[in-house]
This record gives C-alpha cells, sequence and structure tokens, in this order.
C-alpha cells in the first residue's frame, strides 16, 4: 500500500470537515456566571447564533477582502481567525472580549476615525452594524471554537509496541565481541565484527589494496583531495609496520581534514548562504557558520558538545569574548534555514520556521523525521502530536535571530531587522545620538509616503528619456533613506553581528490542529520526545526555553539515537554506505542496520572515548576491512552483488567539490589556505533573483575562484555552475546520502566548460614548461597529476599519435581561422568573454524575467602543441577513472 | 587510425537505443537481479509504462505568470457589467471590464477584444472555470502550481520531472523537461527542479535565445570527436578492470548522449530555419518584443522532436495598477503566438498527441483596487486545456456571476495535478517517492482525477 503524509497546511475545508467532529466550545465571557450548564449551554449558544446571524456575515461582507486568509492580511490584521482579531495587526488588539472601549475594531469603525475610517472602500457601517459588533463584543465575542478531534490525545495502539521493540529505540548495547574462524585475519574489533558475518555469509574478503591505491583512497576520504606524487611515492617505500598509521595522522591533523568533513555536515545541516525560495534574501553572515563547523572538525571537538553548542550555544558557560562568540556563531545552525519571509501571517512565519527548526535538528541529529507529527500523529513511528508540541514549545520560546521577519510584498531592505541578529561580543556599538536618529527617521517617513503616493500612479510609470519611469528615483530615494537608518542601527555595519538564536518569550505552546498555526487546540508542557528514553536527562527549566535541557537530552550518553547515528554517518562516508543505509532514517520507515551488532560496537565505544570523531575515524581507517582492495569476484557478486558485507572496498564517484578541487589541485591552481569570509558577506538581506545583478556577480565571483569548493559562494538556487552538475548537496533539504547521477550535462561540462578548459590548459602549460622532461615525462607527468599513476604503455603511445594528430588539426584550423581574422598576434592564448546582449525590459516598472545569456569565457590557445596538450589534459581531467576513488 | 572495437562499441549503443531498457529487461529474466534491475528502470530516463494508457503524450505549459484578469480576457460576466460601481459580495468596488466582449465559435464562447486570435480556437479548448488554490501570494502560489505544495520549508519536486520520472522520455538526444525563461524569483529553480527525486529529472533551463549552457562545442568537432575517442578507450579499459563500477558504462553513454546533443539541441532551438511565414504567423521578433513568439516556436519543436514537458513563460501580469494599458500590451504578445502555437499543433497532427495547458498561478477580483487596478484571487478563476485527450469547446466548473468564488466544479491545484497525470497515463496516488521515511507524490494526500473533461 502507499503511505503518505500530508505537508501541505493549508488543507480545504471539506478534509478539515470529514477529520472534525462538530462540537462547539464558547470562549470564556466576563459576564455573569450563569446558575446552571444547562443555563450556561443556552446563552452561549444564543450568542453563537447572534455572531452566526449577524457578525460573521458583516464581517464576510465589508472586512473579508483586505483581512483574510485567502485575500491579504492589510494592516497585519484578519477577521477571518478569533486569534486573528485578538492579536491584532500592526495597531494593536483588534478585538478585547468583553471590553467595548478598548477594542480597535469598533474604534475604527465608528465616524471620529476619520481619514482611517473602515471599511475603507463602500459606505460606512450603519450604527445598527456597528452596533451588533459592540453588542458582539461585550458578550465576550464568542466565536464557534475550533474543533478538537474526538480522537485527540489518544494515539495509536500500537505505539506501545513499536517503542519497546524498534531496535534503535533500545539503549546500546555493550554486544560481544565474535570469535572468527579465521584466526589472522581481523587487526582489530571491527575486523572481527566484519569477518564473522562474511564467514557466516560464505564470502571470502578481497584481499589488500595496493599501497598506491589506498593512499589516494584514504587521502580523498580524509581530505577531498588525491595525494601528492610525493605523499604517494613516501608511503610506497614506506616499509615500517606503522608507515600506514601515519598517513592517517598526518591528513587528520591537516586542515583539510575539517574541509572534508565539516562538509558532510554542512550536508545535514542544510547549509545555504539565503533563505531559498519564495523570496530570496542573502545570509550574509553565515560563512562564520560555516568556518565555525569547519574548525570544530579540525579541533575534534566531542561530538556531544558541537551539538550541544548548535542548539544552546548561547546558553552554554563560557569564559571569554572568543569562546562566547564561536558558541552564538554555532547556533547559526537553526537560523540559516530556508524561509518564507513572504509569508503573510507571522504567526504561520514563526511555525513554519519553527517546524524547519525541528526537521533540521531531528533528522541531522537523531534520525527521526519528526515534522510529520506537525498534523498528525506519525502514522509509522511512536511520534505523537503532543511530542512535536512539547519541542515546538522550546523553540516558540526561542528567538529565531535570522536578522528577518515576514511581509506580504515589500522589495529592499523590507523584510531585514538589524536589532533582530545576534550581536557578537567586542563590537559594542555608541547608541546612535537621539537627533540624528529622529532626522533619519523623519527622512524614511518622508521618502515612503512620496513613494507611496507616485508609485503606480500614471504619472509615476510615465517614461524619462532614460528609460526610467519617473517613480524610480522616488523609490531609490526611499532605499536610500532606509539604508542610511539601518546604517546607524545596523550591528553589521559597526563589527560583528550573526545569524543565530536567543532566548525569546518562554511558554508552552498549543498543539495545532491538522499544523494550522491559528487553531489552537490543548497547550502541552515543553519537552522532548516520547518515542525513546534517555535516563537520567533533566527535563526542562521552565523558566528557560529548554533548549539547553533539549541539547543535554540529545547528547547525553544514554540517548540511544545520537551516537549511533553519529557513528553510521562516518561509517558511510568512508564506505559509501552506512551500517544503516538510510542514513537519516532511523525510524520504522529506514533500513535495518547490516551489522547491528558493529554499530552498537562502534557507537558505544565513541560515546566511551569522549565522542572524538578524530580517533573513531582513525579506529576503522586501521581496520582491514577499511584497506581492503576493490576487486571484485564472480563468486561474491552472485551473493551478494551490492557488497553489503563488505567482502570488498567499494570504490566511489568523487564528490562535485572534490572533482573541482582535484582540477585546481591537478593544475597548480589551488589555493589551500581559506578566504576571509565569502562573496556572500558584501550582500545587503534584500532579495536575489537569479538573474539579477547580484546573481550574476556571485556566478562570476565563484566561476573565478580557485578557493577550494566549501568556500564558495552557495546561496540557494545559486548553486555555482562547476559544482551543479555534479549532484551537490540539495541547500534546502537535510542530505545525508548524496545523489550519484549519470547526466549528459556532465559530460557536456567535462567537453566544453570554460572552468574545465582552463584548468586544461593551465595544466598544459604546466606540463610544456618542464623543460627538463621529454614528451615521455610530460606524459608521465600529467598522468600523475590527474590520475594519480603512471601511463600504461599502451595509453602512452596512443597519447603519442593523440598528440601529433591533435596538433597538426589543431594547426591547420588556426592557419583557416587566420586567414579568416589575420592574427591578433600578442599572446598566445586567450581568454575572449563574449559581451552579455543588451536586453531591455519589456516594462520598466516590471520585474525584468527575460533570460540574461550567460557569458562564458572562450579558453583557447593559438599555439598548436599548446592546444594539443591542453585537448590531452582535457581528456584525462574528462576520464571516469579521474572522478572514481577506488 | 582508432582501434575498431571504438566503432563497434558506438554502433552498438546506436543500435540498442533502448539502451538501459534493454539491459534491465535482460537482467530482469535473471530473478536474483530482479529488484536491482527494477530499481534502476524506475530511476532512469527511458520510456517507461504507464500505469493506463495515456490520453496525451506530452504537455506544453503556456505560463502567465502573474495572475491574468479574468473578467476582462476570457471570463464574461455579465452581471458584473451589470453591477458596475457596487459593493460586491464581499466588500469592494465591483468594477466591469472596459473591454467589448464577444462570442465565437460554434460554441459561442466569450472572449475579449483583446484576444481575437486565441478566441479562434474557442471550440477546441477544454475551460478549467473553478479553480482555486491555498494561498494569494506570487511565490507560494507559483511554487503551489509547480510542485503541489506551497510550504516553502520542504522542497517538492516539479510536475514536470514527477512526468519524467514516471514515463520517462521519448527522445534519448534531447533533455526530457525543458523550461523556458523560468520566472527568476518566486521559488525560481524550484519550479523546475526534482528536490528530493533524482537529479536528471530536473527541467533543463533554456532562454528565449535558446541557450543551454556547455552545449556550444569549443573547438572543430573533428577534433572533439578525436578527443572524445580517446576519453572513451580510456574509460573502456577502466570498465574493464575487476571491480569498477557499473556506473562507468553511465559515463561512456552520456558522453556519446551529450556528443549528439550538441548537434542536435542548438539545430533544434535555432528557429531561423522555419519559413518566414511561420514566424510571422507566430509574430516573431528580434529582440525583447518577440520573446514570447521565439518561446512557443521552440516549445512546437521541442514538442515535435518528443520532449516530455515544456513549460514556456510570459510574466507581467500581475496588475495591481495599469490593468487597463498594461493588459493590452500583456494581451498583444501572448494572443497572437498563442494562437500559432494551437495552429501549428494542430497542421501538423501533434495537436491529438499533445496537450497545451494555458493559465496562471491564480486570477484577479471583479472588484477594484486603485484607480486602475484588481488584486489577486484564489477562490475561482480560469485555466484552459486544448489538444491531447480533453473534449473540445467544454466548460468544467464556473464561479459565481462576478468571479469572485468558484461554485461548481471546483478544482484545486491538487485536482489540477492529478487531472495532468491522468491524462498522461500516471495515476496521482501510484506515483510515489520514497523520501525521510515516506512516500511522496505530487498530490499530496489530495487530487481527484475529473473524468468529466476526458474526451
Amino acid at each position: 500500500m502507499t503511505t503518505l503524509c500530508g505537508g501541505n497546511l493549508s488543507l480545504s475545508l471539506r478534509t478539515a470537515l470529514t477529520i472534525l467532529s462538530c462540537a462547539v466550545i464558547g470562549s470564556s465571557s466576563p459576564a455573569a456566571l450563569a446558575s446552571s450548564a444547562d443555563e450556561q449551554d443556552a446563552t452561549q449558544s444564543a450568542r453563537l447564533e447572534f455572531f452566526e446571524k449577524k457578525v460573521r456575515p458583516l464581517l464576510v461582507s465589508r472586512c473579508y477582502a483586505c483581512h483574510s486568509a485567502d485575500t491579504k492580511p492589510a494592516g497585519g490584521l484578519r477577521v477571518d481567525d478569533l486569534n486573528g482579531l485578538l492579536n491584532g495587526g500592526e495597531a494593536g488588539a483588534a478585538v478585547v472580549p468583553g471590553d467595548v472601549n478598548t477594542s480597535l475594531l469598533l474604534q475604527r469603525v465608528s465616524a471620529e476615525a476619520g481619514k482611517r475610517r473602515m471599511p475603507a472602500e463602500g459606505d460606512p457601517l450603519t450604527d445598527e452594524q456597528i452596533a451588533d459588533l459592540r453588542q458582539w463584543i461585550q458578550d465576550g465575542a464568542v466565536w464557534p471554537a475550533v474543533a478538537v478531534p474526538e480522537s485527540f490525545g489518544k494515539t495509536y495502539e500500537w505505539y506501545g509496541d513499536v517503542r519497546a521493540n524498534h531496535w534503535a529505540w533500545q539503549p546500546i548495547q555493550k554486544p560481544q565481541v565474535p570469535v572468527t574462524q579465521s584466526a589472522d585475519w581481523a587487526r582489530g574489533d571491527i575486523d572481527r565484527f566484519i569477518l564473522s558475518t562474511l564467514e557466516a555469509q560464505g564470502l571470502a574478503p578481497a584481499g589488500e589494496a595496493d599501497r598506491s591505491v589506498l593512499i589516494r583512497r584514504v587521502t580523498y576520504d580524509l581530505t577531498g583531495l588525491a595525494p601528492t606524487q610525493a605523499d604517494v611515492d613516501a608511503f610506497v617505500s614506506d616499509t615500517a609496520s606503522d608507515a600506514f598509521e601515519r598517513v592517517v595522522d598526518r591528513l587528520l591533523q591537516s586542515e583539510a581534514f575539517g574541509e572534508q568533513w565539516g562538509r558532510h555536515w554542512l550536508d545535514v545541516a542544510r547549509y545555504g548562504e539565503s533563505t531559498g525560495p519564495s523570496r530570496n534574501i542573502p545570509y550574509p553572515h553565515a560563512w562564520r557558520y560555516r568556518d565555525y563547523v569547519i574548525d570544530a572538525f579540525n579541533a575534534d571537538v566531542p561530538f556531544n558538545q558541537f551539538i550541544r553548542e548548535q542548539i544552546a550555544g548561547d546558553l552554554l558557560p563560557t569564559t571569554s569574548d572568543t569562546e562566547r562568540n564561536r558558541q552564538a556563531i554555532a547556533t547559526g545552525f537553526l537560523a540559516i534555514g530556508v524561509k518564507d519571509v513572504n509569508q503573510r501571517f507571522k504567526i504561520r512565519f514563526e511555525m513554519d520556521n519553527v517546524d524547519e527548526q525541528i526537521d533540521v535538528v531531528s533528522r541531522s541529529v537523531l534520525g527521526l523525521t519528526v515534522s510529520c507529527a506537525r498534523c498528525h500523529d506519525h502514522k509509522f513511528d511512536p511520534i505523537p502530536t503532543t511530542d512535536y508540541y512539547a519541542l515546538a514549545g522550546i523553540f516558540t520560546s526561542s528567538e529565531n535571530a535570522s536578522g528577518l521577519r515576514n511581509q506580504m510584498g515589500g522589495s529592499g531592505l523590507a523584510y531585514y531587522v538589524p536589532a533582530n541578529l545576534v550581536r557578537l561580543s567586542g563590537h559594542e556599538i555608541p547608541a546612535p545620538p537621539a537627533e540624528k536618529l529622529a532626522a533619519l527617521e523623519a527622512k524614511v517617513a518622508e521618502t515612503k509616503a512620496k513613494w507611496d503616493t507616485i508609485r503606480g500612479t500614471p504619472a509615476g510609470l510615465k517614461k524619462q528619456p532614460n528609460g526610467q519611469p519617473v517613480q524610480r528615483k522616488f523609490r531609490v530615494q526611499y532605499d536610500k533613506a532606509l539604508a542610511d537608518l539601518n546604517a546607524l542601527k545596523d550591528p553589521v555595519e559597526n563589527g560583528g553581528a550573526v545569524h543565530g538564536i536567543r532566548e525569546g518569550k518562554v511558554a508552552d505552546t498549543a498543539v495545532r490542529l491538522r499544523g494550522e498555526a491559528e487553531k489552537h487546540g490543548p497547550v502541552v508542557p515543553r519537552g522532548f520526545l516520547t518515542t525513546f528514553s534517555v535516563p537520567g536527562a533533566a527535563p526542562v527549566d521552565v523558566q528557560q526555553s529548554g533548549r539547553l535541557q533539549l541539547a543535554d537530552w540529545m547528547t547525553s550518553d544514554n540517548n540511544p539515537l545520537t551516537p549511533r547515528v553519529a557513528v553510521n554517518r562516518i561509517w558511510h562516508h568512508l564506505f559509501g554506505r552506512g551500517i544503516v543505509s538510510t542514513v537519516d532514517n532511523f525510524g520504522t520507515t529506514g533500513d535495518v542496520p547490516s551489522h547491528p551488532e558493529l554499530l552498537d560496537h562502534l557507537a558505544g565505544g565513541f560515546v566511551h572515548d569522549g565522542w572524538s570523531v578524530k580517533r573513531l575515524i582513525r579506529s576503522i581507517l586501521l581496520s582491514r576491512t577499511y584497506q581492503l582492495s576493490s576487486e571484485s569476484s564472480a563468486q561474491n557478486v552472485a551473493k551478494d552483488p551490492s557488497n553489503r558485507w563488505l567482502w570488498r572496498h567499494s570504490p566511489r564517484r568523487l564528490s562535485a567539490e572534490e572533482i573541482r578541487d582535484s582540477m585546481l589541485a591537478a593544475s597548480g591552481k589551488l589555493i589551500e589556505s581559506r578566504p576571509d569570509g565569502s562573496p556572500a558577506r558584501e550582500l545587503k538581506m534584500i532579495e536575489i533573483r537569479d538573474n539579477g545583478p547580484e546573481a550574476a556577480q556571485l556566478h562570476a565571483k565563484a566561476a573565478k575562484s580557485t578557493f577550494r569548493s566549501i568556500y564558495l559562494p552557495l546561496l540557494r538556487g545559486v548553486v555555482p555552475t562547476t559544482l551543479e552538475v555534479f549532484d551537490p548537496a540539495e541547500q534546502t533539504l537535510v542530505t545525508g546520502n548524496r545523489q550519484t547521477t549519470n547526466v549528459p550535462g556532465q559530460a557536456l561540462f567535462m567537453l566544453n566548460s570554460s572552468f574545465v578548459r582552463r584548468q586544461s590548459l593551465s595544466l598544459a602549460e604546466l606540463v610544456l614548461g618542464r623543460q627538463d622532461l621529454d614528451d615521455n615525462g610530460k606524459l608521465t607527468l600529467a598522468w600523475q597529476k590527474v590520475l594519480g599513476r603512471l601511463p600504461e604503455e599502451s595509453e602512452r603511445q596512443e597519447a603519442i599519435i593523440f598528440l601529433a594528430n591533435l596538433e597538426e588539426a589543431e594547426r591547420e584550423r588556426l592557419s583557416r581561422s587566420s586567414d579568416l581574422a589575420a592574427n591578433e598576434g600578442a599572446a598566445n592564448t586567450a581568454v575572449t568573454t563574449p559581451a552579455a546582449p543588451e536586453v531591455p525590459p519589456l516594462d520598466p516598472d516590471q520585474v525584468d524575467q527575460t533570460g540574461v545569456a550567460i557569458a562564458e569565457d572562450n579558453v583557447v590557445s593559438s599555439d598548436p602543441r599548446l592546444s594539443a596538450w591542453m585537448a590531452l589534459s582535457q581528456a584525462l581531467f574528462g576520464t571516469a577513472e579521474f572522478r572514481y576513488v577506488r | 587510425m582508432l582501434p575498431q572495437y571504438q566503432t563497434s562499441r558506438r554502433d552498438l549503443l546506436k543500435s540498442t537505443s533502448a539502451g538501459f531498457g534493454m539491459l534491465a529487461l535482460a537482467a530482469m529474466l535473471k530473478s536474483d537481479r530482479a529488484k536491482a534491475a527494477t530499481e534502476s528502470a524506475k530511476s532512469s530516463l527511458q520510456p517507461k509504462f504507464a500505469h493506463f494508457p495515456p490520453r496525451a503524450k506530452r504537455i506544453i505549459f503556456v505560463f502567465m505568470q502573474g495572475a491574468v484578469s479574468q473578467v476582462d480576457t476570457f471570463e464574461y460576466k455579465p452581471q458584473l457589467q451589470k453591477d458596475h460601481g457596487k459593493t460586491g459580495p464581499e466588500g469592494g468596488k465591483l468594477v466591469g471590464s472596459r473591454f467589448r466582449f464577444r462570442q465565437y465559435g460554434e460554441t459561442g464562447s466569450w472572449f475579449s477584444e483583446l484576444l481575437p486570435n486565441l478566441a479562434t480556437h474557442a471550440d477546441k479548448m477544454c475551460w478549467l472555470r473553478g479553480l482555486h488554490t491555498d494561498t494569494p501570494a506570487h511565490p507560494q502560489a507559483v511554487v503551489q502550481l509547480h510542485t503541489g505544495a506551497a510550504n516553502a520549508t520542504l522542497t517538492r519536486p516539479s510536475m514536470g520531472a514527477w512526468m519524467l520520472y514516471g514515463l520517462g522520455t521519448e527522445n534519448q538526444d534531447l533533455p526530457g523537461y525543458v523550461t523556458i525563461n523560468p520566472p527568476p524569483n518566486f521559488g525560481g529553480a524550484v519550479n523546475f527542479g526534482s528536490a528530493f527525486l533524482p537529479a536528471h529529472f530536473q527541467g533543463s533551463r533554456i532562454n528565449d535565445q535558446g541557450y543551454l549552457p556547455n552545449l556550444k562545442a569549443r573547438t572543430d568537432s573533428g577534433i572533439q570527436r578525436r578527443q572524445l575517442d580517446f576519453i572513451q578507450n580510456m574509460n573502456q579499459r577502466f570498465a574493464s578492470l575487476p571491480g569498477t563500477p557499473a556506473d562507468v558504462e553511465g559515463v561512456i553513454q552520456s558522453y556519446e548522449l551529450a556528443f549528439r546533443m550538441q548537434g542536435k539541441v542548438p539545430e533544434l532551438l535555432d528557429i531561423s530555419d522555419e519559413p518566414q511565414q511561420v514566424l510571422d504567423a507566430y509574430g516573431v521578433r528580434p529582440g525583447p518584443a518577440g520573446s514570447f513568439a521565439r518561446q512557443c516556436v521552440m516549445a512546437r519543436r521541442l514538442s515535435e522532436a518528443g520532449v516530455r514537458f515544456v513549460e514556456i513563460c510570459q510574466p507581467g501580469w500581475d496588475h495591481h495598477n495599469n490593468l487597463h494599458k498594461g493588459l493590452i500590451d500583456r494581451c498583444q504578445s501572448v494572443d497572437q503566438s498563442t494562437a500559432a502555437l494551437l495552429t501549428d499543433l494542430e497542421q501538423r497532427g501533434l495537436l491529438d498527441e499533445t496537450l497545451v495547458l494555458f493559465g496562471s498561478e491564480f486570477g484577479r477580483q471583479p472588484t477594484s483596487q486603485g484607480e486602475d487596478g484588481r488584486d489577486h484571487n484564489i477562490t475561482g478563476y480560469p485555466m484552459f486545456l486544448a489538444g491531447a485527450g480533453v473534449k473540445k469547446g467544454f466548460v468544467y466548473g464556473g464561479t459565481d456571476e462576478y468571479g469572485v468564488r468558484a461554485v461548481e466544479g471546483r478544482m484545486h491545484t491538487n485536482d489540477l495535478h492529478a487531472t495532468l497525470l491522468a491524462l498522461m497515463g500516471l495515476d496521482h496516488e501510484q506515483l510515489t517517492y520514497p523520501y525521510a521515511g515516506r512516500e511522496f507524490r505530487l498530490t499530496d494526500v489530495a487530487g481527484e482525477v475529473k473524468r468529466e473533461i476526458f474526451a
């Protein structure tokens, strides 16, 4: 049977009606208490009838056009929902039940409101209509209550069984290390677990990998780069028994280790430097979180501490500004998610962001999809909706300090709230002088008024001689005034501020029926999942948001999931497949572990060893299992085609980042040091379009950059073209396991992209520059640079013929083209950048959506010999062998 | 000279143009590999069997981004004209259209004077007049129309990606899903993305000049072929090593396909070889003014070549102000070209297998906004279908007398998707993909196929 889960929160009424019983509950009223329950019911139903007869039709016919979920919340107010009226809009609560004097709704519909009198269009309300509204508010603003489903609170009966039996939620065991038939194969306990399964399956393990293969494998796995020739030579000729161990230690100490393993974490942290879909607003400070992650892996920050810092870094004790800042930056994890700033309703914006936080935390750390329980009890895992809102209360009690707010429509800096960012210590700014502040605020008000007046009017849209509409300069003036004001108050302009999280208004939150943010059910106390138990974990401190206790609960030594999920991710990156193949899903719909005892052995050892990622990786690498050859045997393939039992080492395709970095390394252009920040730091928190100038600049910067790929600008939806085709992480989703596709776009990239051609040209120049080498030596060098091995004799022969043919063909081609374009004669290599055709917008006031022809450099050489070697270099980069590590 | 097996290998690939399909079939005969074969077949781009006989083979989605004002174009509301200036049923001042309407065709369908060319196709159209959606803001509504869900925090695959996943592609030399000039905001790449589906199901974005990244060979094709042969030789050697992953075979194939695409795709997207009268019929002009017309010609060529899902886009309908002149401008750019597309498809016999979908992310109100504008309307708006599988000259659903709310034949975005999939031979409840521990589908947990519109 097909199983599904609703994620679309705007469920239609028809669905709602079928799920809900139609009971109505009145809200409390300050009116005199009725003497009996019957009388109370009678009063209540009379009031409800009054509402349905007199008040609701009035709201529908005179207010909905501008204040409802189906239209818009003008002034932030909606009147199609009681909470909408109670919370009110920008001017405050519209309705205060029982209090006719403070209810803004009554003030605004009366004649005294003058110009602000509502409804804005059509006749004013009649005295009788106003009296009805007054009566209704006086009587407590009774509204048909959101009906709580009868089934609410009764979770599925099978929850208990599954809780008690699903393997992942049971305490981590200390399994007995098995005794194997073959006594001398295993180097340690990991090998004993693997070998005992192989023996049980009747599979003979492959032999050990060649040393040159092994060092290539381990160098890629730990650093994302190929070993240098010197490293290969040193290891191949090192006969000491601890030669491999020393290689591993050297690599673990390299800065590149953090870049490779930090990138793995950024995949599951759905790292991105902008809000993504809807309106794409940059996160200019996200790179600090990126650097934090890299540094944490390099410093081998214990994994439990690493998680604690990201969830509650702002609440952890610190002894210095540096430490406080580092931990504040860590909480960027919770702030840099996908956001829909164009969401009309603040409460939905908040609940969507909370959902995003719950999703990333639960899947990255616990391997559970808790988000399913936003709308209903989880259908496969024992996660009731009340668990979800117990967690949600922790996040609603915290402030998502991303620097953004929601707003319907709006442009420029409309979504940016500088004060909402987290300030770093040591960058305090003096309070702005009151006069200056007042002057700028007045300027903003003035320019805004002018802009609002002219915007969209015929006079405003009239074109000036320069082709721009008259109104444009008013917009520019307004934006400028706003930017000046922001600059005065903006911590970013004055020093450090980052996206992060901090404590907010602490309170438990209500279950939202069917996940609809406005539909409150019962309030649930803040807490953690009841899916499994974590003995000894402290409950939520009611004085705080509870994030600190959540972090402690998640990283407790007794949490059965966190260590298992963490070691499984590490295993996945070293073997190409996790012991649990569904690395982000340890729930009942996930895969079962291939080696459950080994998983617990590793997880238990990880905790016992202080959650050290480096030591865990080291112990796995020193196993014989890791060092097996990738050679295959027909017999084993027949029994275990997917290599689930690890009878050999599975080759893997390099990641998008590894492919790009390896080309740059081979061509001699890679800068291995860390750049200062990210190109995204230059951006304001203003929407960027993917064909706009900012995106074009980002693409240009990314194309030029020769830093490691992790440092490229990574705005959602603006993926660098040098990474795009080789399946980089989808930045809007938690990605523990990247896809590996095979598409013609990859071949086209290898054949025609200016990036690959530029690296090929550089490599050719590098090789030809080696005057000390003859052509044979040059071929050897090229093979070593790209493939990390010597050319075979047949390859050498073929390459020589290829070069000769190509040189000849190039010479012919060039003589033909020089006839045409009487050769410039200057440099013998050229990079030509075609000018982008000018595409004026169709209507100056509409966003230009015409696809911009992307200017691509044409990398060519006018020296036939260089051309031929460039073609050879490019061919080597294009081989499948280059992009696989065995 | 090249070694002999090179050429024979290419011939082999050519002759088994079914490629993976043949391999998968062969493998499936061996039961122990059946599962793996099914998996790889499901993820491949090869043509696949539909759930039931398809009524349409291909879709061209003509997307009017920004929301066309329906009461000024193809939704005639006499009561609105009569009650001009009065207060509407849900507030606001009713404003009749300033454009004249008249009837066309045997069906007597009403069109405003803005659409004289499209109106000539009145009897081909199958109108869905009771559409409604969830969110009256462009970003969410555009994303919902393309992916089925407005919730931005979990990105879903686009409908074109679902169709490729379900049906594969007919022409192995071309991308199966092409989107021309998609909106650069309002979800951007999400609207043609594959999200958690394998990446090769995503749409290929080209612009109205036919630009596709890295498609242009940077050297003579003879030289490039030599280079490619060298690469393939190396790949062949690598593939023959024991333990090399089977994916390497895919790398070899992808190079051959890429090489063919370099030749065919630019040719296909270069519309200059169309006869002048065809270009004139579409209204092709140089520069931005001819953008949409070029998209229409390219859409026909791509569809004709077997591209499963083509989307073209005309933005700029968001007439909160400047409605009158704005509509005249927009309709001028769209009316002739879209009509020519329908005529051209029909004349080539393509309309029998191609389904054209025309419309916006939502509609506009019959009431006024400011002096000369209309606000968004998500509670009732139209789209039309024409071509394969749907009734001709048919109207399904309708709105109230002013065009505020859909009152009959109501059709949510999920229902639209369910119906489109059904026309393509796919059961929206069966077309699922596992992600994050559950099965996802284009229609989420809803969607009803409206069989009433089937021919």
